[in-house]
């Protein structure tokens, strides 16, 4: 695979902004579709996903309805009911914890699965996504990212599993696996033309910005998904730059519990790139 | 607004292959304790959704209300019509009309709350969702079901004013409920007097002396 230029001043500089606001460690993986080249810094080291995941379990949904499993107008319940899949036990999600309004407002009624995808991708509903990993099932999503061959992306369970979560049942991600997964939504090969477009329309409805985003010029357009939990922070986008193709990156941080300055640091790491890879197009023309 | 005796019955075993495969009408199942239960064998014929979203069952429950499934009720009931329903769902809305009166607000029935086919992905067993004759009820006037205290008070309304009916108590388990409260009446059918005769089926083993009296009926 080719390599953007000057990769170790890029790798320097991610080392240093990570250094510089104490995180624990610091990943971040690029696919330059300007010049189709790879670069990573710690591409393959396994984190926490976070919320992230949602992104393999859109791909995952995406793949259910491609198989003629459901559809996108299909309806489901919406119940905050769900089982653990450490014990079976049942849990909910806590409204407190969840950005998003919309889906606990329809309890008891039904929102269609294209719905849920938007509200789980857009303001990162965790009721969302229990109720899509709940409808498709853990391998039948699995099975999804599978026949895509993306590789470095664990799909365990879902969100707000604590029972799991204390057992070390957790949904790891590399930025590889992350960023390979992104490729498959811009390239349209995330089983169709028609599902890549769609998941990608949603991407670029993300509300939460504080991370990749903020860290390129305001004539960018992002299609992005944050992740966080007390430990991590992470966010994977697609960059479309005026005048230039696209790149997927994937940047992931991890943190001890109360640390201050996650997006910051997130936001300067995607700065660091954006400058890289356009300084690399400057000097390629 | 209409009520359901606007609706044709239909004996469910004269329907066409496809719907009688997904309801099931007259055949055996078994409960969660592998007891066997007869589904049910007439049904109402809903001819589209604003016919449900008109008819009205009781005052203040329609039959919208008793169909609202989700993707997990078979394609043939939940994406085309007529959609079919058995008839005892009359008799569940004259009893949540009731409670409603008793409790004096609205009573919210959940989706998949209602009437699940055979065919539907929660049914698993035999259970009295099957027959119409059960509700899950999520929300009733600002009060939402989901926790022991509001759970077992109106179940106990429920039960003080409905005889016959059965609430689930609040719990995890198996036959418990934690976040909706389950009302049903059994596995009671209801056959219209106006709804079409019932054909000789043969003997039921067993039962010798009811083949003999239906014999009689039908010389009449």
């Amino acid at each position: 695979m080719a390599e953007t230029s000057d990769p170790d001043d890029l790798k320097a500089r991610v080392e240093q902004i990570g250094r510089d606001a104490g995180a624990e460690r610091v990943a971040c993986c690029i696919f330059d579709y300007h010049t189709r080249g790879w670069w990573d810094y710690q591409g393959d080291d396994w984190f926490h996903a976070a919320s992230t995941i949602k992104v393999p379990i859109l791909v995952g949904v995406f793949g259910a309805i491609h198989r003629g499993q459901l559809a996108r107008e299909s309806r489901v319940h919406v119940r905050n009911r769900f089982l653990s899949v450490a014990n079976g036990e049942p849990f909910r999600v806590e409204a407190a914890r969840d950005a998003n309004a919309v889906v606990p407002q329809h309890l008891g009624r039904t929102l269609k699965v294209d719905e849920l995808c938007f509200h789980m991708i857009v303001t990162s509903s965790n009721l969302a996504t229990n109720l899509l990993v709940d409808l498709v099932g853990l391998d039948d999503l699995r099975a999804s990212v599978k026949e895509l061959e993306i590789d470095g992306v664990e799909l365990a369970r879902g969100v707000e599993d604590n029972d799991a979560y204390d057992r070390g049942i957790s949904n790891r991600v590399t930025a590889r696996g992350m960023v390979k997964t992104l490729r498959h939504i811009e390239e349209g090969t995330a089983f169709s033309v028609e599902a890549s477009a769609r998941m990608l329309e949603i991407m670029h409805e993300q509300e939460f910005r504080s991370g990749i985003p903020a860290g390129v010029p305001d004539g960018a357009k992002v299609a992005n998904k944050t992740g966080e939990i007390s430990t991590v922070a992470h966010d994977a986008a697609i960059v479309y730059l005026p005048g230039r193709k696209p790149y997927a990156i994937t940047v992931l941080t991890e943190w001890k519990p109360g640390a201050s300055g996650r997006h910051d640091t997130i936001a300067r790491i995607s700065r660091a790139v954006y400058n890289h890879l356009t300084a690399a197009g400057k000097k390629n023309a | 607004m209409p009520d359901a005796t606007v609706l044709r019955m239909v004996d469910g075993t004269t329907l066409g292959a496809e719907y009688r495969a997904v309801l099931r009408p007259g055949e055996l199942m078994r409960d969660r304790s592998r007891r066997f239960r007869r589904l049910p064998r007439f049904f109402y014929e809903i001819p589209s959704w604003d016919v449900a979203l008109d008819t009205q069952l009781a005052p203040h429950f329609q039959l919208w209300e008793f169909i609202n499934v989700d993707v997990r009720e078979t394609e043939l009931l939940r994406a085309s019509w007529p959609r079919y329903i058995p008839c005892a769902v009359s008799l569940l809305a004259a009893y949540l009309e009731l409670f409603r009166q008793e409790v004096g607000t609205y009573v919210h029935v959940a989706a998949n709350g209602g009437y699940r086919s055979p065919a539907h992905r929660f049914s698993g067993h035999a259970s009295p969702h099957l027959w119409g004759t059960a509700a899950n009820i999520y929300r009733i006037g600002d009060d939402w079901l989901d926790d022991d205290r509001t759970i077992t008070r109106y179940g106990k309304i429920a039960e003080k004013v409905l005889p016959g009916i059965r609430a689930l108590p609040w719990g995890h388990g198996v036959g418990e409920t934690d976040d909706q409260l389950h009302l049903d009446l059994g596995y009671t059918v209801v056959v219209p007097s106006d709804a079409p005769g019932e054909e000789d089926a043969g003997p039921v083993p067993g039962h010798d002396s009811d083949v003999n009296e239906t014999a009689e009926v039908g010389a009449q």
